[in-house]
């Protein structure tokens, strides 16, 4: 892709095309926040440009009436109305940004319980690695290969329950991780998702996925919060495999 | 003539300590003595720390290796080791003792048909057998070296052993010898490898002395001077600055500290955008160590050491002018402020020579930064120095309140403080109630670090989260300690180029003070994708969006006040509208942000520095500089050069948004913050940013040539060249030793025309 395309256009995280179905299209959260972010934006570089037209002193002006003095406090200037109104016209604008993040919030913080339904990985964070652990009376499905390595006759071998730094799960399926960290300060990041959830010792924190919301295939994992020298390195990768 | 003596004495101690500082040996050793890597591998597996469970060596135990009184060329002497005292004293006997010995030079070699020791094969050093180790007494020989004017250097490692077959109450210890030859002229001082430190010491000095001698002698040889008169002449320029309690003089420091940490951060933040230029490997340009440390020195630099003087140098100024008082209430409290920032300033950064400056970044999280094993030897440092300007910004704050609240001129109520004067006094008022958290939790930080204790020790029971509360309680109010002032300076420069009083007074201040009290119920959006219970959470959502209210109502009242005036750009000006236009963009992102379900998906990415370089760079940084422009004549008398300055900003703002704009993008592709390399297809946008933050990096070079040039060969400024109206503006500039000739008296503008 060329540097301008790259300006211009991104790939959005995928939770946010569907949170839950809430917040897709024009009236989903990201597009409401851009869509008045740029209003915004242009409203004030607009009315400065405006004025920079139409209010330049010219040579020979007259002094306005209360023009300023040295050491005389000035005219206080001031609209009641106009001010309520930007006060008012922003409160609401807010307003309106808070409860639109209302439903995704809701549905990322609904985290499912570990029942039959969902699928629990157990995440472990360690300086600098991650390890992933399927739940003991989980059987791993044929299909599942790409984290279990290959045998001398180059065919590729089942995962085995316990993978580092490479997690397969299935699609279609929601999918619960129990979050902890053996050392420091960790956050496990699914980038192309928008998946993150700081892991913290001492404290087991939860990330939840519904895997059909998003299309199969590869994903990566990183360490999203400062732990030390490889930092940079705490890299997994994250496949989403169609099982039978 | 005491002073005299005293102040001679007092600078005799200084170069004392100095010289002390720099001749004291540095040991690069362990406290074992053994520094080789390779001499302790075979030490081990030969006859030493093997009986051992301790790796230190037993000062009681006795190594005596005989030596010759000197050697001649060639001749081959026979030498004797034997081991002596410690817990182990015993006669020899089933194994009860061994040896290591090495020579630097010439040839070690048991004698013949000796069974007690032996020299394993491809090495140069000497052991004992298995057949040895039953005795504390050995003889072998040693052929000298071709040259006799050398020294040779013996190391002899005996080991105490207690017979039993477990290497448990074993002892060792070691003695290290030099032997000379008959023509080595003996010298009393060995030559040492200089460490770090001591070689930048020494190069400073050279480069000093060198400095010294031609600034000297140019100036004897052209003013025709005795070398005391010169030497006179600068010691009565720099003595003033060095004693003054001014607040001008202070200011001015400040002013130019900050500056100068700015651009040393400036440099720290051209090594990171150098390392992300394309995606290195570790070492490849920096470690990821290096990097680090590097990202971590940056942001401590720009927020603590950089923006914060920099605001601070402009109130120490500006306050007592604007309020027409001829100091501030502590003069001698506000030089001690001042002389904390550059001493804490040296004392984070002396972590550079201990093996890497502070790493845990400028947050300083815990656990990381708390486990000392982790993290750099420099970390120590940066939670010292920090601690000295969190207490250099507290007795700043207590300062400015006490002269804001107390010392104003007639007629200058609250309500016709200038909005500079505002701002500063809700700054001021945060400072004092944040900034002293973070002082003690860096305490606590501390003591867990080098005294042992365990308040953020997870493992102890410790919560794992309270140093993130701690931190962004002060966290979040100190960057609105950081804009507020900025807004306070976009204040007073739009009013004065509009030629008109700014729309809605009261209101400015209102949405001042609302801010002020707003930034300590928001912290928490710092920790959106942490544990902390969900409720906490939403709660600072809420109060985050508030934010973008008041804020709002400055920038509309800002573009309001333009409307109908009669605006002149000048360099002030451009500055100032520059500042709103980069500024908005910032606010307009942090609402972004304030959306949890975004936040999830963007925190700790480069979305969110992009961020943080919109508001503090485009907003802080840009409208201090607008803010140099402005303030300049009355600080030097003399006007800054107008083209230099519409080309400084111009380049500047081309260049800024060229480097932080893609931020935003690079953030929402999932690049996250603090990363020392990439995914290579973001190598296209990285280089952009990389090329344009430098090129934005030697713009500012035209500033400082510009501070310069105009301080020489400006035009006269005048005591109102702007047509100002706050009090500063009614004394003469550069304002006289006591601010003002007579105490000045706020006129109104109602009054006035009656």
């Amino acid at each position: 892709m060329s540097l301008i395309e790259d300006l211009i256009f991104f790939d959005n995280p995928s939770i946010w095309n569907n949170f839950g179905g809430t917040s897709s299209g024009f009236g989903g959260i990201v597009w409401q926040m851009f869509i008045w972010s740029v209003i915004v934006g242009v409203l004030v570089i607009a009315w400065l440009v405006y004025n920079l037209i139409y209010f330049r002193r010219k040579d020979g002006d007259p002094d306005h009436k209360d023009a300023l003095k040295a050491g005389v406090f000035p005219h206080e200037r001031g609209n009641t109305i106009i001010e309520l109104t930007w006060t008012i016209a922003p409160l609401l604008l807010v307003t309106w940004l808070t409860v639109i993040s209302l439903a995704p919030l809701n549905y990322l913080w609904d985290v499912p319980e570990e029942d039959e339904n969902t699928l629990t990985v157990e995440v472990l964070a360690v300086q600098w690695q991650w390890i992933f652990e399927m739940p003991s009376n989980y059987t791993i499905p044929s299909e599942f290969t790409k984290c279990g390595g290959v045998d001398q006759d180059g065919n590729p071998i089942q995962n085995m329950q316990i993978t580092y730094n490479c997690l397969e799960i299935p699609h279609d399926s929601i999918i619960r991780f129990n979050i902890n960290s053996e050392d420091v300060l960790h956050a496990f990041y699914i980038v192309e998702i928008g998946i993150k959830q700081d892991v913290v010792p001492n404290l087991q924190t939860l990330a939840w996925l519904d895997t059909s919301t998003v299309n199969p295939g590869e994903y990566n994992i990183y360490c999203a919060e400062m732990c030390g020298r490889s930092h940079s390195q705490m890299l997994a990768k994250l496949y989403i495999t169609e099982v039978a | 003539m005491i002073t005299m003596n005293l102040r001679k004495l007092s600078i005799g101690f200084l170069i004392a300590i100095l010289v002390a500082i720099s001749a004291f040996p540095t040991g690069n050793g362990l406290p074992t003595g053994i520094t080789d890597q390779n001499t302790t591998d075979t030490v081990i597996a030969n006859g030493c720390t093997c009986h051992n469970t301790n790796t230190e060596a037993t000062s009681s135990v006795i190594v005596n290796l005989t030596l010759p009184e000197n050697f001649t060329s060639g001749e081959t002497y026979t030498l004797i080791l034997n081991i002596s005292g410690g817990p182990n004293d015993l006669a020899d006997g089933e194994n009860r003792g061994g040896f290591f010995v090495t020579a630097s030079d010439g040839e070690l070699s048991p004698t013949v048909n000796d069974t007690l020791v032996q020299k394993p094969f491809g090495f140069t050093h000497l052991t004992h057998t298995s057949e040895g180790n039953d005795y504390r007494e050995w003889s072998f020989e040693w052929t000298a070296p071709e040259k006799q004017d050398i020294s040779v250097e013996f190391v002899a490692y005996g080991n105490s052993v207690n017979g039993a077959d477990s290497s448990q109450n074993d002892y060792w210890n070691k003695q290290a010898t030099t032997l000379y030859g008959v023509d080595a002229v003996i010298e009393v001082e060995a030559h040492e490898e200089l460490s770090g430190p001591q070689k930048l010491i020494y190069a400073f000095a050279i480069i000093a002395v060198t400095l010294g001698v031609v600034v000297i002698g140019n100036r004897m040889v052209t003013k025709d001077q005795a070398f005391e008169d010169v030497l006179k002449g600068y010691w009565k320029a720099i003595y003033p600055w060095l004693t003054t309690t001014d607040h001008k003089y202070v200011g001015i420091m400040y002013i130019c500290t900050g500056f100068g940490w700015f651009f040393v951060g400036g440099i720290l933040g051209l090594l990171i955008r150098w390392q992300l230029m394309e995606p290195r490997i570790d070492g490849d340009f920096l470690t990821y160590e290096e990097y680090n440390s590097t990202f971590t020195m940056h942001g401590t630099t720009m927020i603590f050491m950089a923006a914060m003087p920099i605001i601070f140098g402009f109130a120490n100024y500006l306050i007592p002018l604007q309020i027409g008082a001829r100091d501030l209430a502590f003069p001698r409290l506000n030089a001690l402020s001042y002389w904390l920032l550059p001493t804490g300033g040296i004392v984070i950064y002396m972590g550079y020579f201990t093996g890497g400056a502070g790493d845990v970044g400028w947050t300083g999280y815990t656990p990381y930064s708390s486990g000392d094993t982790a993290t750099t030897p420099g970390t120590d440092f940066w939670v010292a120095g920090q601690i000295m300007l969190g207490a250099s910004s507290t007795l700043t704050a207590i300062n400015f309140l006490v002269t804001m609240l107390r010392m104003r001129a007639p007629g200058v109520t609250m309500m016709r403080l200038p909005l500079f004067s505002w701002s500063i006094l809700i700054t001021v008022f945060l400072l004092l109630l944040s900034i002293p958290v973070f002082t003690v939790a860096l305490i606590l930080l501390m003591a867990d670090r080098t005294f042992g204790t365990l308040y953020f020790n997870v493992e102890a029971g410790a919560d794992p989260i309270l140093w993130q509360h701690l931190f962004w309680y002060f966290g979040h109010p100190e960057v609105y300690i950081v804009i507020l002032p900025a807004f306070g300076v976009l204040s007073e420069i739009i009013t004065t180029f509009s030629r008109r009083p700014i729309f809605g007074y009261t209101s400015m201040v209102y949405a001042m003070a609302t801010i002020g009290i707003i930034s300590f119920i928001v912290y928490g959006h710092h920790m959106f994708t942490t544990g902390a219970d969900p409720l906490f959470r939403f709660i600072v959502m809420l109060t985050t969006m508030l934010v973008a209210v008041p804020t709002g109502i400055k920038i509309f009242n800002w573009l309001a006040t333009m409307t109908g005036g009669s605006i002149v750009l000048k360099t002030p000006m451009v500055f100032a509208l520059g500042t709103v236009i980069t500024f908005t963009i910032g606010g307009i992102t942090g609402i972004v942000l304030a959306s949890i379900p975004i936040d999830i998906a963007l925190h700790d990415g480069y979305f969110v520095v992009a961020h943080f370089h919109y508001v503090l760079v485009g907003g802080t940084i840009f409208a201090f500089m607008g803010g140099v422009y402005y303030w300049y004549p009355k600080m030097t008398g003399k006007m800054m050069n107008e083209k230099l300055g519409l080309l400084h900003f111009a380049l500047s703002f081309i260049f800024f948004n060229a480097a932080f704009y893609p931020m935003h993008n690079v953030g929402l592709s999932g690049m996250p913050r603090r990363y020392a390399t990439y995914d290579a297809s973001l190598t296209d946008l990285n280089e952009f940013i990389s090329i344009a933050a430098m090129l934005f990096g030697f713009v500012q070079l035209i500033f400082v040539y510009n501070v310069l040039y105009s301080y020489k060969n400006g035009e006269e400024a005048g005591d109102d060249p702007w047509d100002g109206w706050s009090l500063e503006w009614t004394t003469s500039s550069p304002p006289p030793h006591n601010s003002f000739t007579e105490i000045p008296t706020l006129k109104i503008a109602e009054e006035e025309k009656q």
